[in-house]
């Protein structure tokens, strides 16, 4: 029945080679840590790509109950953690994905610098990559003020104050992310909002899409 | 040879398999709390409903009196106060009846006696008829009966509660 | 040769691709070696480690509930703020002499700048062949140094936070604060003072602060109740003296902080941890 499906599908499309292109390839021995245990090293890209999978994931779940409004942001929030079956739990793996994306991100960095794997012809997967951690540092900075609570309201005036200090366009940057000159309030968690959940996260799709096809096409490096 | 062909196959069906097990699982340990949290309001019971008072007995006449009546509502965060209607008159029986005035064709708001239709609810959206009793008549386009309202009588005085379809004429 | 499975264009304009496409994955044959199938020898590998990772990730989501603090009040003068810990090696370092004041750029521009830009092109500033690290001392010492940099920025700021005050500005442990309703000055407050500083004490955005973190003895409290502070006019309390001084000892004996009755604070707190073992049991 799957079988028949897929055919149906083959004949019109052709979409085994694509299928064959992802899954046909060899892997070698260096990144296996079957082989070496020390090919740990080469887990925390994926392990990267899977927490930004639960991110996109639970984040998609958590817009079914939050409100960007600073009457109810804060009030869904609190329902969604108390009352919602399982809200703790789906919340928890959002707040705490956020953090471990980042040391995961942090770590492949690491991986990839110390290798020396950045070097030609991959400089250009770098840039990429280094610019995914950029999207994933403004992913977390524009979600902790969402839940409207006081931590997130201060950390966030903080924030909009470094990015006043820039020279002669700082006012501007500020203005742009807060939606008003001097008020942190209304417009900025709409602002935030539609950032976090709308302008990065398109950033951040067609920056992955970008990486993994280089690495498709380049190959992982070879051993050192 | 065709032993061993079939056996090579059966390996890569086997690491098949456990991919898709282990595959299942990993999606479903994600998954499973977030569509937990997303069919919420499917377990959530219902809320025992709380009896609003209307009006004193001794006001009800065998002529159905329009009443508003405030009830709290809990949307989720949201905490508000929805404003009910209903027709509340003694019954031939000397029983009390307080029926919803949404009719049960589309949800239009019923009146009494409007127009030239006495003794009788009446729906101006699609000339929708119901009799002293709340019944739909035959042939117009509602196809059962205005529901009626849980009530308790505490006191001398009326309490409603949720309206309740009645059973289709 | 057609491509899939017979597949034809019909009246399509595209001209059919006669050589055949480079579709072969790359081998790593340069490499000598053992190598596996991604599909579904090697992905298992991954998708063990990842599902691991996942119990080990989850067993964190449970036992430590996602923190939340109080609905942002911008008047509360009293609180600290603190950004999230990836953030804490930029906010430490703008405590810096040259990094503030009048030479911020360089703590929120330069530095940051300078060090990530570096990042960004490094592969274009390190162009040697050589990729072990014997071959490039120059960009892995300085990754070293930057990483070394940020993990001990990111160290001092964390040890300078009171986590323990902290704790108080979670929701668990503030909002469950209640005021004694059987106390003298209740009533005085209620006639007087609730109206702007909420029903518990905690302030109403806009109108008057909180008054639960307040120092101030009874004295001090008498004093402004008669002549004001602030934005607050004088005046606010109209009663005998008797009743300012219960007025008075009821808000001090309120306050979460206050040592003779610390009792607002303790059943925040119990009422916060058997929250979360609902929400554990639940799971």
């Amino acid at each position: 029945m799957l079988q028949k499906l897929y055919d149906w599908v083959d004949e019109r499309l052709d979409i085994t080679p694509i299928w064959r292109d992802i899954a046909d390839h060899e892997v070698p021995e260096h990144v296996n840590p079957a082989h070496h245990f020390s090919a740990f090293v080469y887990c925390f890209g994926g392990l990267t790509f899977f927490v930004t999978v639960i991110q996109v994931l639970s984040g998609m779940f958590l817009t079914m109950y939050y409100v960007p409004d600073i009457e109810n942001a804060f009030a869904s929030v609190e329902y969604l953690q108390s009352q919602v079956a399982h809200g703790q739990i789906v919340r928890g793996m959002h707040h705490w994905g956020a953090s471990v994306v980042i040391v995961m991100i942090f770590l492949h960095t690491l991986r990839v610098f110390f290798q020396g794997a950045y070097k030609k012809p991959r400089e250009l997967n770098w840039v990429v990559g280094v610019l995914l951690f950029f999207v994933m540092f403004g992913l977390g900075f524009t979600g902790y003020l969402l839940p409207w609570d006081n931590k997130a309201f201060f950390a966030t005036q903080v924030g909009l104050e470094i990015a006043e200090s820039v020279p002669v366009i700082g006012t501007d940057i500020k203005t742009l992310l807060a939606g008003d000159p001097e008020i942190v309030g209304a417009q900025t968690l709409t602002r935030f909002f539609a950032i976090h959940v709308f302008f990065l996260p398109a950033a951040l799709f067609g920056l992955m899409a970008a990486h993994f096809i280089m690495i498709r096409r380049q190959g992982i490096s070879g051993p050192l | 040879m065709s032993e061993k062909k079939n056996n090579q196959v059966s390996r890569r069906q086997f690491l098949n398999y456990t991919l898709t097990g282990v595959g299942g699982f990993m999606g479903a340990a994600m998954v499973s709390p977030m569509v937990g949290m997303a069919v919420d309001p499917l377990l959530q019971a219902e809320g025992s409903s709380d009896f609003q008072y209307v009006m004193d007995v001794s006001e009800i006449t065998q002529e159905p009196q329009r009443k508003s009546f405030t009830v709290p509502q809990e949307d989720g965060w949201y905490e508000s106060e929805s404003e009910q209607t209903a027709w509340i008159y003694r019954t031939e029986n000397d029983e009390i009846l307080a029926l919803s005035p949404v009719c049960t064709h589309l949800g239009c708001t019923v009146d009494w006696e409007s127009g030239d239709h006495d003794n009788e609810f009446f729906c101006p959206c699609h000339n929708g008829r119901y009799d002293r009793m709340g019944v739909n008549i035959a042939d117009t386009p509602p196809t059962a009966p205005l529901p009626a309202y849980e009530y308790r009588v505490e006191e001398g005085k009326l309490y409603l509660g949720k309206a309740q379809p009645r059973g289709g004429a | 040769m057609h491509k899939g499975k017979g597949m034809k264009f019909v009246g399509d304009s595209r001209i059919q691709d006669k050589g055949q496409r480079n579709t072969i994955p790359k081998d790593y044959s340069e490499y000598p070696g053992r190598t596996e199938a991604f599909w579904p020898n090697f992905l298992l590998k991954e998708w063990l480690v990842g599902a691991v990772f996942l119990i080990g990730f989850l067993c964190l989501v449970a036992v430590a509930p996602s923190p939340l603090e109080q609905q942002a009040d911008p008047n509360n003068s009293a609180y600290i703020p603190l950004p999230d810990w990836y953030f804490l090696f930029l906010y430490e370092l703008l405590k810096f002499e040259f990094a503030s004041a009048d030479y911020v750029v360089i703590g929120t521009v330069g530095i940051p700048g300078l060090a990530f830009g570096a990042l960004l092109l490094a592969p274009f500033l390190d162009r040697g062949p050589g990729r072990r690290p014997s071959q490039r001392p120059i960009a892995n010492g300085m990754m070293l140094m930057g990483v070394i940099a940020t993990v001990w920025l990111t160290y001092v700021s964390v040890t300078a936070v009171d986590w323990e005050q902290r704790e108080q500005y979670s929701i668990a442990n503030a909002t469950e604060h209640e005021v004694d309703t059987e106390h003298p000055g209740y009533e005085a407050y209620s006639n007087n003072c609730m109206s702007c500083h909420g029903e518990n004490m905690g302030g109403n955005a806009g109108m008057g602060p909180s008054l639960l973190e307040s120092q101030m003895n009874v004295d001090a409290v008498k004093d402004i109740a008669r002549n004001g502070i602030g934005d607050m006019p004088a005046n606010q309390f109209e009663g005998s003296d008797e009743e300012l001084e219960n007025l008075a000892n009821f808000i001090v004996d309120n306050r979460p902080s206050s040592d003779g009755e610390g009792e607002g604070n303790g059943e925040g707190s119990s009422e916060g941890s058997s929250e979360g073992e609902n929400s554990d049991s639940e799971s």
